[in-house]
């Protein structure tokens, strides 16, 4: 299983501990991944509401880069599938489009086909790894643990664009994946909401509350942690969880891990190397559970 | 007491018209409505608004219009009516159009047309396929603009008329099931037809012949109601509609043969120069007759749009792309996809002048009910006769909308305000209580709807007989005393859905009967009214109008004549 | 097929609360979940209220939420839904109070919809015939003007969900997707002259700015209007006319600037240059998140794109043309 690998602005910044764990879990499962060290930030879609044709451009370059290789393009952050699946789902209905921006990425010596497949590291996981051979290596089963699944949402929207029709159990996935790692999901509402990040600096006590809403409602329903495949929800959820508490008027104290950090966990890989201890909020709760030692 | 100087009764597009045209005459305006405005049932119409747009180059002329609309009601159109509809169409679309409607334009920013059935000339302005919903969107538009008073979700239980003059209504808000009199100087129907008489329908759930009944019982005529329109393309899953402008753009009709069997010549009906393009009676006649003959596909024929490419169904017809893959599933860029005839449009209604008077103010004597308007659908100006022509219907909801609304604002100003005694109010409430309080005998309305619009789909169809007629006034009869029965089991006050549905189909009974009993009585075959008794159109006699008038023992038949200004009757061949 | 339709149900005039009752039916392929309510309420239960009419996704009246996301049910087949033997889940739409079992009350609806002129607003004097506008220009428009009203998107808006559950007067909440999709309309209307002026009020705090991007409008709408689509075309046309002097163009410029500088987001600079560098009333309150992530070594040197210069070619490139 080799994959042309867009890591994401955040596993490179503010969350290199998701960039840490996802090499060690891959290296474990034997997925092989080449680093696509020039490609661009996807513009998160911030990028298109100024200028649509910039963040389809920059995002072409990334793709006729993976295509290059000669590898399907993965990356771990929902925020990249949505934006990377969205524009690709445009490329591949507009061909006369896809034809101007391959004008500009011949500057460059590049060309991009529009038959790319674009994969979130959840996904790799169920379709490529499969959930037999990721349930044959846990080493160390993630009994007693409830975790709650939180999506967040441009992972699962717009369902068309991101290949629902065919894949209509991916909106399942995390749940399927908690449990093969032996863990119990726990199911709440909030799980295919927006965590709030993106109007961070537009609407703070909107966006708290969203994060406040979700965590304490995954709490109410005894969620040990919650795991999310999106680093930019994680720094909602996490790094800005004491203010979350605050507008919500109630202690929280809810770990958020990466979803390769779980996986980790269960495949017996060391919580430190994987830096557990990065967070905001503790994950003591989780490691002492396991009864493994940070 | 509620008190408005003009009260509008209905807010589909003519009753918006209405009331921005009243109450710009600086008149008190109100519009009353059961359901949300923009719920409203001139949504559905997907084609467009026919007007003769005086173009240079253009050979195209309000005469022309004119001329094809009294060809199109087979001569049963009021010449006077038409002349007027089709001489402000041009100005009332350039209104429309500065309202704000997204009008498709042409490659130089101009209008564009399409070409509709039974017209010489491609003179239908559209927005895609959803130019009612555009219309009555920018039309509501304008309402919020002019702070109009909407009573929404208010339901009109009865007319007030006092001594031969109408004076206001009593409704029910249904949020409450509370009555309440709401009295006015003029009041203006504008409730829609009547299509869910009959089962199938295009039409909405809504659109229950409200106003065209009540106007009846409050002693205003009905006219021409045996003129009941059958849509030749209709999917036959859910009855919805597939708008006549995928012809006026290209698409075929053919039978299972893969034949366009409008070309044919084996049979008088059909239409072998204008093809797919002919007037609706007589296409949706013509798929009756190869459905009859085995010629058909499941008991539909098939409407075939594959050949005019992706791009124009997707700017143009994409809400029937829609519908026909949500209720057919057929990709129409892909597959033909089938369709039958299904009522669509009802031509008769209140009779009333080409201002909207539903009263006799010229001598004709014809009566009618001072102080009622009635426009749109539920009215007959009689521009459209026996058969209207496609895009003539929002067309008529505009013109006759601005000319109603504008008579009501100077009639109000004129008329002496009258003491109004709550009596109305109080025999609705215990005629409602009388409902609620029946004991349950099994019977439901919705059996005795389902059994009148399946009665009335095959004997007051598209061909029709003196007996299937008289048999279906029979049983009209019948259902009449069973509904006097029938119970409802919701007995709450919030949203009593039940209650409304009942009361609705007490009054589309009363339509169910004049419809039945006006065809009995034309005995001849013009337009939509096709009687294999009569088979032939017969202008010595029957060059006329029927008129209906409400009695305790049923409706007693009148006629009166067709103005005819300049067009004497032909053959009509399409 | 044999289905279940699990349903909300509220009658305020009974001192029970809410519930859900379940009807069980054999139900024909081809029916939708309207037919099956509409089967229902008119041969087992004439008490079921909800609202409905035109039953071909044109009028508006039902949307609902269906196993969880708004739908009209007109348009949502069974069959879709469940297998032979499955259960279905009716509930009445979001963020708006219940009237009764699956009618709301759309009034907080229909005030955010007012609350942005909904009508043209031409200036000067009416040409005599029509306006002379663009075909393409009316073509996307009238993709907005597809919006029937149904309310569907503003049931399942996650802001206006957030704002409700934290008890802001839902006369204070934003505007949300119906509303803003419909302002689009007039914004992008050539024939309209108040551009300006709408949009600036549309900048304002509970506009534009406080969409989260979440899609949820988009994956609701049953007609294809997509508002968040026309929510970051109207940022665009904000930006465009001038209208920056708030944190969400603030936000968009900082991210620009940033993938132009490294090729790639870097979220320390991001927040202090959103809400401006010498905005103390604002920036105060995110120091604790801060230094939060300095002391977990979350706050790093911005990461770069190898051959970065590339990246701000391309970035240059395009800006440059845009601006022409």
């Amino acid at each position: 299983m080799r994959y042309a690998f867009w890591p994401g602005c955040v596993s490179r910044g503010a969350c290199p501990e998701l960039f840490e764990a996802v090499v060690r879990v891959s290296d474990r499962l034997g997925i092989e991944m080449i680093e696509l060290k020039e490609a661009s930030c996807t513009g998160a879609g911030v990028l298109s509401e100024q200028n649509p044709e910039l963040a389809d451009t920059l995002n072409g370059r990334t793709f006729a880069m993976a295509e290059k290789l000669g590898l399907p393009l993965m990356n771990i952050c929902s925020t990249c599938q949505g934006v990377q699946g969205r524009i690709n789902y445009k490329f591949q209905n507009d061909a006369t489009y896809l034809s101007r921006i391959n004008e500009r990425l011949a500057e460059e010596g590049l060309h991009y086909s529009g038959n790319l497949e674009i994969k979130n590291f959840l996904w790799v996981l169920v379709e490529d790894v499969g959930l037999d051979k990721l349930r044959s290596m846990v080493v160390r089963p993630l009994r007693g643990l409830n975790i709650a699944p939180f999506y967040g949402c441009y992972i699962l929207r717009p369902s068309k664009e991101l290949g629902y029709a065919e894949h209509p159990e991916r909106g399942k996935y995390l749940e399927k994946v908690i449990e093969v790692l032996g863990a119990e999901p726990v199911d709440f509402y909030g799980k295919s909401k927006c965590c709030g990040f993106p109007i961070v600096t537009m609407n703070r006590r909107n966006s708290l509350a969203m994060a406040g809403d979700h965590l304490l409602e995954a709490k109410s329903k005894g969620a040990d942690a919650m795991v999310t495949p999106c680093p930019l929800c994680h720094l909602n959820l996490d790094a800005q969880q004491p203010d979350a508490a605050g507008i919500k008027g109630q202690p929280i104290g809810l770990p958020i891990l990466h979803l390769p950090q779980l996986v980790g966990l269960a495949l017996g890989i060391d919580p430190e190397a994987m830096r557990l201890n990065n967070h905001i909020v503790s994950t003591e709760a989780v490691t002492e559970k396991l009864k493994v030692k940070v | 007491m509620l008190e408005h100087d003009v009260l509008v009764v209905g807010a589909g597009l003519a009753g918006l018209r209405v009331a921005i045209e009243a109450q710009k005459q600086g008149v008190d305006v109100a519009v009353i409505t059961k359901v949300h405005p923009v719920r409203s049932h001139s949504n559905a119409a997907q084609g467009g608004i026919n007007a003769a747009l005086e173009q240079e180059g253009s050979p195209d002329s309000w005469e022309a219009h004119a001329f094809d609309t009294v060809k199109g009601s087979d001569y049963l159109g009021d010449q006077d009516a038409i002349e007027i509809i089709c001489r402000e169409a041009g100005p009332e679309i350039i209104e429309l159009e500065h309202m704000g409607v997204v009008f498709n334009r042409d490659e130089t920013g101009h209008l564009g047309v399409r070409a509709f059935g039974g017209a010489t000339y491609s003179r239908t302005f559209f927005v895609g396929d959803i130019t009612g919903q555009a219309l009555l969107h920018v039309m509501y538009e304008q309402v919020l603009k002019a702070n109009t008073r909407i009573y929404e979700e208010w339901f009109v239980t009865s007319l007030i008329v006092e001594d031969g003059v109408c004076r206001g209504v009593v409704a029910m808000d249904l949020a409450t099931r509370r009555l309440h009199t709401i009295k006015a100087k003029a009041v203006v129907l504008a409730t829609g037809g009547a299509g869910r008489v009959f089962e199938p329908s295009t039409n909405a759930l809504i659109v229950t012949g409200d106003g065209i009944s009540q106007a009846y019982r409050a002693g205003a005529p009905l006219m021409d109601m045996e003129m009941v329109q059958f849509h030749p393309t209709t999917l036959k899953q859910n009855g919805a509609l597939l708008t006549e402008g995928a012809r006026g753009e290209g698409a075929y009709l053919l039978n299972a043969e893969g034949e366009r069997f409008l070309g044919n010549e084996r049979n008088q009906f059909y239409a072998p120069s204008k093809m797919e393009l002919a007037a609706r009676d007589v296409i949706s006649r013509a798929e009756q007759i190869e459905i009859d003959a085995g010629r058909g596909v499941d008991g539909c024929v098939l409407l075939d749009c594959r050949h005019l490419g992706e791009d124009l169904i997707r700017e143009r017809l994409w809400q029937i792309w829609e519908l026909a893959m949500d209720f057919a599933n057929v990709d129409i860029m892909k597959d033909p996809v089938p369709i039958r005839p299904g009522v669509h449009y009802i031509m008769g209604g209140i009779k009333t002048d080409v201002d909207g008077r539903a009263w006799d103010v010229n001598g004709g004597g014809w009566g009618g009910v001072k102080g009622l308007f009635a426009v749109g659908e539920c009215a007959c100006i009689n521009a459209h006769g026996a058969n209207r022509l496609g895009a003539n219907s929002l067309l008529e909801t505009v013109v006759y909308g601005r000319r109603a609304g504008l008579t009501a604002g100077f009639y109000v100003k004129e008329a002496p305000t009258a003491l109004l005694s709550e009596a109305k109010m109080a025999d609705d409430e215990s005629r409602i209580k009388e409902i609620i309080s029946r004991p349950d005998n099994g019977d439901r309305w919705a059996a005795l709807r389902l059994e009148m619009g399946e009665m009335m789909n095959s004997q007051v169809g598209i061909f029709r007989t003196k007996e299937n007629l008289e048999g279906a006034l029979e049983k009209i009869q019948e259902m009449k005393l069973r509904y006097r029965h029938v119970p409802i089991q919701n007995k709450g006050n919030i949203f009593n859905t039940d209650l409304q549905f009942h009361l609705e189909l007490g009054l589309m009974l009363d339509c169910a009967e004049v419809i039945a009993l006006s065809a009995l009585s034309r005995e001849e075959s013009r337009g939509a009214h096709y009687r294999l008794d009569f088979p032939a159109r017969d202008d010595e006699k029957w060059l006329k109008h029927t008129m209906a008038y409400y009695t305790p023992e049923g409706p007693e038949m009148d006629t009166l004549p067709v103005t005819i200004t300049q067009w004497e009757p032909t053959e009509r061949k399409y | 097929m044999q289905v279940s339709l699990r349903v909300r149900r509220f009658d305020p005039e009974s001192n029970q609360g809410p519930y859900y009752q379940t009807y069980s039916m054999d139900a024909p392929d081809y029916y939708t979940v309207l037919d099956a309510l509409i089967h229902i309420r008119e041969e087992t239960d004439g008490t079921l209220g909800l609202r409905c009419s035109c039953r071909s996704a044109i009028c508006g009246s039902c949307a609902m939420r269906i196993d969880g996301h708004a739908k009209l049910a007109c348009k949502t087949k069974i069959i879709d839904l469940t297998a032979d033997g499955g259960e279905v889940t009716v509930e009445p739409v979001g963020n708006m109070p219940v009237v009764k079992d699956l009618i709301a009350d759309m009034k907080p609806f229909w005030d955010k919809i007012r609350a942005v002129d909904p009508w043209l607003q031409p200036e000067g004097p009416e040409p005599e015939r029509e306006y002379v506008v663009p075909n393409e220009a009316m073509q996307d428009l009238a993709g907005a003007m597809n919006c029937i009203m149904c309310g569907a998107c503003v049931s399942d808006c996650t802001v206006l969900e957030a704002e409700l559950n934290r008890g802001v007067p839902v006369e204070k909440t934003w505007l949300a997707p119906a509303a803003l999709a419909k302002a689009y309309r007039f914004v992008g209307d050539p024939r309209d002259d108040h551009q300006y002026d709408r949009l600036e009020k549309l900048s304002d705090s509970g506009g534009i700015w406080d969409c989260t991007h979440c899609f949820e409008c988009i994956e609701v709408c049953p007609k294809g209007v997509a508002p968040m689509d026309r929510i970051m075309a109207l940022r665009d046309k904000a930006v465009s006319a001038g209208i920056t002097n708030n944190n969400g163009t603030r936000h968009a410029k900082a991210f620009h600037d940033s993938i132009k500088a490294y090729g790639r987001l870097d979220e320390v600079t991001l927040v202090p240059k959103s809400v401006g560098f010498f905005n103390i009333r604002e920036l105060l309150p995110q120091m604790p998140t801060g230094l939060r992530m300095l002391k977990a070594g979350k706050l790093r040197l911005p990461h770069k794109a190898e051959n970065k210069k590339k990246i701000k070619q391309i970035v240059d490139s395009l800006d440059k043309e845009q601006m022409e």
